[in-house]
Order: structure tokens, then sequence, then C-alpha cells
């Protein structure tokens, strides 16, 4: 499932911790159009670079970018100590 | 148990051989593969990787660390990393033994992931008394 929200909590030289929901999925629909833009430029490599070869790793970048960002939803990372703390979770 | 089921059995938890090979094996020998089998589709359930680490009793600065990633995210990782250009690999190599890991990026596939999966239980590991790594599946 694509992540819809990321929670970012960041502490640092013992200060109070400031944290914040971001709606990623902005991202995605700005990562989105990007993509399609590109998608002709993109095909046209892959074409005139498919028989060297790099043309088929070209046209598999789209759906491993797709499934990695698809899969992000879960990753949670979180590191502290006393004075510091970093939070990264996706939702 | 006979003799050849205990054995491809030890070899299967020394990680020396896949679930698949394991199952091609005790059906070679004409023994029921359905111990491996549920094990295989328990393993195949967990979601994520788990690493925690906690501070011990010599810990200077109290780090604690937990990380949570989805196996299916490490699974589109690697095949992501065949993208990597050969001549970048060195020193990505070069990179990682630097800050200890002797690994060769490389060589890691998804084949090894399922190795991990199918061998990690809970692996717990302390640290000279300062921090507590722990290890796991869920």
């Amino acid at each position: 499932m694509l992540p819809i929200l990321v929670h970012f909590r960041i502490r640092k030289d013992g200060n109070r911790p400031f944290g914040f929901y971001f709606p990623v999925i902005l991202i995605w629909i700005i990562l989105a159009a990007l993509l399609l833009v590109l998608l002709p430029f993109v095909l046209l490599a892959a074409a005139l670079t498919w028989r060297r070869g790099p043309g088929r790793l070209l046209l598999l970048v789209y759906p491993m970018m797709a499934s990695i960002l698809w899969h992000l939803s879960g990753l949670h990372i979180e590191t502290k100590n006393i004075e510091n703390e970093i939070l990264i979770d996706f939702q | 148990m006979n003799e050849e089921k205990r054995r491809i059995l030890d070899l299967l938890a020394q990680g020396k051989i896949t679930v698949d090979e394991a199952e091609r094996l005790l059906a070679a020998i004409g023994e029921p593969a359905a111990e491996t089998g549920t094990e295989a589709a328990g393993h195949r359930s967990w979601k994520y990787l788990r690493v925690q680490v906690e501070p011990g009793p010599g810990s200077e600065k109290g780090d604690r660390v937990n990380i949570r990633v989805p196996f299916k995210l490490i699974r589109a990782g690697l095949k992501f990393a065949a993208f990597i250009p050969q001549g970048a690999q060195g020193p990505i190599n070069e990179a990682l033994k630097e800050k200890g890991m002797n690994v060769d990026f490389s060589k890691i596939s998804p084949q090894d992931l399922e190795d991990l999966i199918v061998n990690l239980d809970d692996l717990t590991v302390d640290v000279e008394g300062k921090d507590k790594v722990r290890i796991y599946c869920e």
C-alpha cells in the first residue's frame, strides 16, 4: 500500500523534540507527473539502446521505482540517545 | 526419524540448503515434505525485519535504535541494485568495508534474502556489555 503520511520527529542537543506529519502523497503526485513527462524520452532512450543492453534496464526503472515506493509503507526508523532523537515513520 | 531425513533437516537448519532443495530431497527419499512446507509458509508470512538496539549497563550515550523494514521493500531494493553500474560496485564495496561491513554488494541476491528469512529466528547479540542488538522477523 502506498504510504500517505510520513511522521517526522527530530530532537537535537537535548532540546524539545520537533515533530510533524507530512502528507507524502503530495510528493507521489508530483513524482508521478514528472515521470509521466519524462516517459517519452525514456522510451526513446530505451529504443535507441535496446540492442546494446541498457534499453531493457531503462524500461524496468518505472516498475521498480513504483515497487519501492509502494512498499515504503510500514518503514519505521527510530534512533535516540540522551541528546538526540530521529524518527521517520511511513504510514 | 531416519538418518537421511535427519541429515536433510540438519542441512536446512544450518542454512546450507534452501527450503525448496530440502523439499526436493525429502521427496526423493520418499518422505513427506509437510513439515518444511509449513515452516516455509510461516516464514513467508513474516512481513517485517526488525532491528532493535538497547543500551547496556556500560553504554555511555544510551543509544536506542528501533528499525522496522518491510521485507517487500528489501526485495524491491535488491532488484534495484541491478541498476548499479559495474564500475560503481567496487567503490561501494570499499565504502562499506570502511564502515566495517565486509560485504560484496554485487553478490547479494533475492535468494540470499529468502535464505536469511528461513534461517533467522530471533538473534540477540550482546556487544561487550554496552549494547544489546536484537534482530528478528515479525
